[in-house]
């Protein structure tokens, strides 16, 4: 009987539990969690804000899943380091707890940039359940609120914001909004729908203080504009929480580095999710890709490797899916070829304005390497399989972005041979 | 654990298949009605086409479903009782990360509803409505399959 401690109780942290607990019924599990929640939808707590689902929905798992599965939990604890060579964790308060095999699955934190008024009250993160609570509590006395960050999370927040009564802007480093997953074209579709819909977005622009003595007034940009506002959100990406093993002897760059079993330099330790350095199949190297999607198949494959498998990962491919309003939009693998690597790179392309579709593929010597769908994404997983599966689409490129492109075009090209077409004069039942 | 199979060589692709789909999603159950529905009932299901031969494709409830892994609100979970992936409605947000990675391209968005339509066997009848309109037989249903191959 083995003891598996795993520091992290999201995405990846419960695939894994489920993962372990699937080969093995017996050795302990214990789940540590820095929050004081039941596993929940990390993703949805913007949908809470906005008020379209009630808390209990948002819980990841039924309340019994820790009791029917046998695993310890413990909430509130926050691990302060990990010893590699004692095979211990060590919490704040400095008690112990050891470990035949570790997992960690901390997950990231937003990065909060260093300007003046940054720890003033009314200036959030958002990233957990607590966040979004205590800025839903502030609504009833907030008529504007300022995002900082035009990524995934600041539109998300803004758009619930928005949904509940709140003027908003959305103040974007970058010259366009979702800079690390659209191209420019996509980008202003979404940004288009975002505008109509009352959210001001301005883009090119840095906040440069927020200000206000005791509750905020105002945030002051690079350009000298100023802009009134009683509440900040601050969504301007996240850093995986490594602190815990910095001490440990693992390797880490920006991410806890990990092979394609999912195990760290030290061969008892694995880690999986947001806080995970691991080879990304389009960019060639490892990387972190912090989605939830990755997460559990990561959690899953370390939490299998850990019981004893030898399961192996093809690696990520970086993604997103979000929707505005009824425009939705999907991002796969490389979205953006610089100006001076054009000539290497193939970008089929179709758009449709007034409709607004857009579909953009990224092909390198007939190998997809990456696509941007807005409006019409339904073609999106067919597309995510060409890419993991490198397949060469020099036969069918001139389908790929039509109308009636689908799985037939590409059945005879994966590596998968399915049994449920039969040729009768081929086969019998 | 029973499974959709086709028959290529009856397949005319007359599309019967995804009439019946769309008609036993719908709220009053019949074609008519149907299309008088506030939002649309879609087929889970589409006859594709190649060189000269039909297919129809639909969910495969995967075993290992890519869809479950990626819903971030436990919406699709897998019935490993029954061998299906199962939607709930209420919990989904309608974020499309099923769509994102679903390897067959078996599921599609309705924008309108905000609900990713994918097949689920008729669950809740005798038998999955395809299977009954198919004209030549072309659809099987059956236990799961050993292939013999002369």
């Amino acid at each position: 009987m083995k003891q598996f401690v795993i520091i992290g109780n999201s995405a990846a942290g419960i695939a894994a539990t489920e993962a372990i607990r699937q080969r093995d019924k017996t050795s302990k599990i214990i789940v540590i969690s820095d929050e004081d929640y039941y596993a929940y939808c990390r993703c949805l707590i913007s949908y809470y804000l906005a008020g379209e689902l009630k808390e209990e929905m948002i819980l990841y798992r039924s309340k019994d899943f820790y009791e029917n599965n046998n695993i310890e939990l413990y909430l509130n604890r926050r691990v302060l380091r990990v010893d590699a060579k004692k095979n211990h964790i060590v919490f704040e308060d400095k008690s112990k707890l050891g470990f035949d095999v570790l997992l960690v699955a901390t997950g990231a934190r937003p990065k909060f940039p260093e300007i003046k008024g940054i720890k003033k009250n009314g200036v959030f993160g958002f990233r957990t359940i607590k966040d979004a609570k205590q800025l839903s509590g502030l609504l009833p006395v907030t008529k504007t609120a300022c995002v900082l960050g035009g990524g995934l999370v600041g539109l998300k927040v803004a758009d619930a914001l928005r949904k509940r009564n709140t003027e908003v802007k959305v103040i974007v480093k970058s010259k366009q909004i979702l800079s690390q997953m659209l191209d420019i074209e996509a980008a202003h579709l979404l940004q288009e729908r975002l505008e109509s819909n009352g959210i001001d977005v301005i883009l090119g622009q840095d906040v440069t203080e927020i200000i206000g003595n005791g509750d905020i007034k105002a945030v002051k940009l690079d350009s000298g504009k100023i802009f009134g506002c009683s509440m900040v959100v601050v969504a301007k990406g996240v850093s995986p929480n490594i602190e815990i093993i910095k001490e440990a002897g693992l390797k880490f760059n920006e991410g806890i580095l990990c092979d394609n079993f999912m195990q760290t330099t030290v061969p008892s330790i694995y880690a999986a999710g947001d806080v995970c350095e691991s080879f990304d199949i389009t960019l060639g190297k490892t990387t972190v890709n912090a989605i939830w999607p990755i997460a559990v198949e990561q959690g899953r494959i370390a939490g299998l490797n850990m019981a004893g498998d030898k399961l192996e990962y093809v690696g990520s491919v970086g993604m997103n899916s979000i929707e505005f309003f009824g425009l939705p939009a999907i991002s796969l693998g490389v979205y953006k070829v610089k100006e001076e690597e054009r000539k290497a790179f193939e970008e089929l392309v179709y758009l449709d304005r007034k409709a607004k579709v857009y579909k953009k593929l990224v092909l390198k010597d007939d190998i997809l390497l990456g696509a941007v769908l807005v409006g019409d994404i339904k073609n999106s997983g067919l597309y995510l399989r060409i890419i993991k599966e490198r397949i060469k689409v020099s036969d069918f490129k001139h389908k790929l972005l039509r109308e009636n492109f689908g799985y037939l075009d590409i059945m005879h090209h994966l590596k998968e041979k399915e049994n449920l077409y039969i040729h009768r004069s081929k086969a019998y039942v | 654990m029973k499974q959709l199979y086709y028959d290529i060589e009856k397949c005319l692709g007359c599309k019967s298949c995804e009439f019946a789909c769309a008609v036993a999603h719908s709220k009053s159950q019949d074609l008519f009605g149907m299309i008088f529905e506030e939002s649309l009932s879609l087929p889970r299901k589409k006859v594709l086409s190649s060189k000269g031969k039909n297919y129809p494709v639909s969910c495969r409830h995967c075993k290992e479903p890519k869809c479950v892994e990626a819903c971030m609100a436990a919406a699709l979970v897998y019935d490993s009782q029954n061998g299906m992936v199962l939607h709930d409605e209420r919990r989904c947000v309608g974020c499309w990360n099923c769509v994102m990675v679903c390897p067959y391209g078996a599921i599609r968005p309705d924008l309108k509803t905000k609900i990713p339509i994918r097949c689920d066997r008729c669950k809740d009848k005798s038998e999955p409505a395809c299977v009954k309109a198919c004209p030549t037989g072309a659809i099987i249903w059956q236990e799961e399959l050993i292939l013999y191959t002369k």
